[in-house]
């Protein structure tokens, strides 16, 4: 066995232990049921309404094309929307008005619209005609409510609508009221994507489309590398606080050998723990995004020239790779200045901070919707390129990450450098407080007081 | 005798401040040589040097006649170096962290015999097979012996090789040294218990403030003060220091 194999071998048994595997599974199960939840909640609140309706019997009204029941008309239009006729009075429940907390109450209507005693009258002396709409507030969630409220304005729109159709009689007429009171038609629309013009597609349309990806990336990025890190850091201040490390640093290996050893099988189990993270993350994202998903089903990413080529990945691939290595490098000089165990848990602080600035403003902001000055921010933090590259590739950017793969490789290049360099240090075996620079500072901090 | 281990005029600084103020000992081959000092006096400072943990600031340090600071892979080659309360990974089990070290060092067939080796020294029983997590501090302390001496290294520096330990255990520590050094192996040990070095050691080097003061067999140096023990001897040496 050689020596690299050998330190791979023992760092991944200690890093994979059945505390550290266990929580990771919790976590991921955590995740799964906490997906499905959500996701049923937005089924509930997508799938066809339950409503309730009173006071409309005795109240059809007579129009110049025949009589018109309110009630009629919901059923008309919950058979357009494909509910089969023997399912109606699952959906459209006749309520009592004097009732109607009790039967809503006791109903899975999520509302019901109650016609007012006069609608009838009112209507036919030319009056309008009054519907309320009534609610009962339960604590269930942001989306019940305002989906509910959503659902009974529909009603009342379409319930409208089909009166005022009926008021107006022919279809001549109907044509020209329409024109009297839409007379622009500003339905059509085209969306610029990569400079070519697309029909009938918005912007939000696609990013509703992305939003899946826009969210995750940036998240499974973070938390590799944070997971990473915390590895790797937390592996330095164990080595230390057992006094382990020097016992290392004196077998006839090479120090090299030693940091790459550490490195790889850091990446190694953070990148299982972040594909477990992923997987637990993807159930629980699915369901936050199938509503916004569901809206822009129609659009076509492959049409609109938004997807990856084999190239494309590769250079995703190459941006993930290189940051993870930047990630190790930056953890490795931090370890190096943990005392123990515990200092080397507030070390990764840092690092956590320097994963979450640029998932979040990948997240809300992006690379090209951003100023400047978030722009630089941006670029410097090395985890922001594989969160930007999808987006860049997609907007046939390739410049912005093969000069972010650039930056990363120099950057991950001086990282490893400066870890090298401390290993063969004093730091690691003395830490920070016997370092002759820090001596020298204290030193002249010493004398100025002096001099003063 | 061939020179296990030269030290000349080795100094070792932290900024302006001075650790260890010219030190130069020679230690033979098959040598028990006992450095001996209150904490903070630079015994540790001098083991790590010698160690490759940490630079020399000036001087030279060589181990059977290689360079220190020129070749520390070499010499890395031929030491054992047990540091002070120094732990192993607890997660693994005595046989393990056995192989684990073995596997830098032999090939196959020398790594069996390697292991079985540092069983022996450990001598652990049938709790060479539980986690080092379990162990006391007295068998953790058998077991990284028997992990610096089973590689059979030409020079094995110890620093305060039975601090902490009880009376049997650092009895039993101190039997296992003397094994050690009568297979011929050269040890270099700190301590600050004057009568384990007085009984361990063949020749003594005292400590005070980074400087060695004295420089002896134990015989020698409590002929030299008209003491009985060693560590009248140590007093009054630092007190006229």
């Amino acid at each position: 066995m050689s020596d690299l194999t050998n330190i791979i071998k023992k760092e991944m048994k200690e890093l994979l232990t059945p505390g550290s595997v266990a929580s990771v599974l919790i976590m991921v199960i955590l995740f799964a049921c906490l997906g499905g939840i959500i996701g049923e909640e937005v089924e509930k609140n997508t799938a066809v309404p339950v409503m309730g309706i009173a006071n409309f019997e005795g109240q059809d009204v007579d129009t110049v094309s025949g009589e018109w029941n309110a009630y009629d008309a919901l059923r008309d239009i919950y058979l357009k929307a494909g509910v089969k006729e023997a399912d109606l009075d699952k959906y459209i429940i006749k309520m009592d008005k004097d009732n109607l907390y009790s039967d809503l109450a006791s109903s899975d209507a999520s509302f019901a619209l109650v016609l007012d005693d006069d609608f009838k009258k009112d209507v036919e002396s030319e009056k309008q005609g009054v519907i309320e709409q009534y609610y009962i507030y339960q604590p269930a969630g942001m989306l019940s409510g305002t989906v509910s409220a959503t659902v009974a304005n529909y009603m009342v729109s379409q319930l409208n609508s089909d009166l005022s159709s009926m008021l107006i009689g022919s279809e001549e007429e109907k044509e020209y009221i329409k024109f009297l009171t839409t007379p622009i038609n500003g339905a059509t629309t085209y969306t610029y994507v990569n400079g070519e013009p697309n029909k009938d597609v918005t912007p939000s349309d696609i990013s509703n489309k992305l939003t899946g990806q826009t969210m995750f990336i940036p998240m499974i990025i973070m938390i590799i590398i944070m997971m990473v890190g915390s590895i790797v850091i937390s592996s330095m201040g164990s080595e230390k606080e057992n006094k382990t490390l020097e016992t290392l640093l004196t077998l006839p290996i090479k120090r090299t050998t030693i940091v790459t050893g550490k490195i790889i099988a850091a990446a190694a189990v953070g990148l299982i723990f972040g594909l477990a993270y992923m997987l637990g993350m993807s159930f629980y994202l699915d369901s936050l995004t199938s509503v916004s998903a569901a809206a822009s089903q129609g659009v076509d990413l492959s049409k609109l020239g938004l997807v990856l080529g084999p190239t494309d990945y590769l250079l995703v691939m190459v941006s993930m790779f290189l940051a993870i290595t930047c990630a190790l490098g930056i953890c490795m000089i931090l370890g190096a200045f943990a005392k123990n165990y515990k200092s080397a848990q507030t070390m990764t602080l840092p690092l956590s901070i320097l994963a979450i600035i640029p998932m979040f403003i990948t997240m809300f902001s992006g690379w090209y919707s951003s100023n400047i000055a978030l722009k630089i921010v941006l670029f410097i933090i090395p985890f922001s390129h594989p969160m930007m590259a999808m987006d860049a590739l997609m907007n046939n950017d390739v410049t912005l990450v093969l000069a972010g793969i650039a930056y990363m490789a120099v950057f991950a290049l001086v990282a490893i450098f400066i870890t090298v360099k401390l290993y063969s240090s004093d730091i690691l075996i003395t830490g920070l407080g016997q370092n002759k620079y820090v001596e020298m500072l204290k030193g002249l901090g010493k004398k100025k007081k002096h001099t003063e | 005798m061939v020179d296990a281990l030269v030290l000349r005029d080795v100094r070792k600084s932290y900024g302006q401040r001075e650790a260890v103020h010219g030190v130069s000992l020679t230690v033979k081959e098959g040598e028990v040589f006992g450095l001996i000092g209150h904490n903070g006096a630079g015994k540790t400072t001098m083991l790590r040097m010698i160690s490759t943990l940490l630079k020399i600031t000036s001087g030279t340090i060589e181990v059977y006649g290689k360079d220190v600071a020129k070749e520390p892979d070499a010499v890395r080659e031929l030491i054992s170096y047990l540091p002070e309360d120094a732990g192993a990974y607890k997660d693994m089990t005595g046989r393990g962290y056995l192989t684990f070290m073995a596997n830098f060092f032999a090939s196959k067939a020398d790594k069996d015999e390697m292991i079985a080796k540092g069983i022996e020294l450990a001598d652990l029983g049938e709790r060479i097979d539980s986690k080092i997590d379990t162990y006391s501090k007295g068998m953790k302390r058998r077991l990284l012996i028997a992990r610096a001496i089973m590689t059979s290294p030409k020079l094995a520096i110890l620093d305060e090789v039975t601090s902490g330990l009880d009376v049997i255990n650092a009895y039993e520590i101190r039997e296992v040294i003397r094994q050690i050094a009568q297979s011929g192996v050269t040890i270099v040990m700190s301590s600050h218990n004057m009568f384990e070095v007085d009984m361990v050691c063949d020749r003594v080097g005292m400590v005070d403030q980074g400087n060695l003061i004295e420089l002896g067999t134990p015989e020698e140096l409590k002929q030299k003060y008209g003491k009985d023990t060693l560590e009248e001897v140590f007093v009054t040496a630092v007190k006229g220091a």
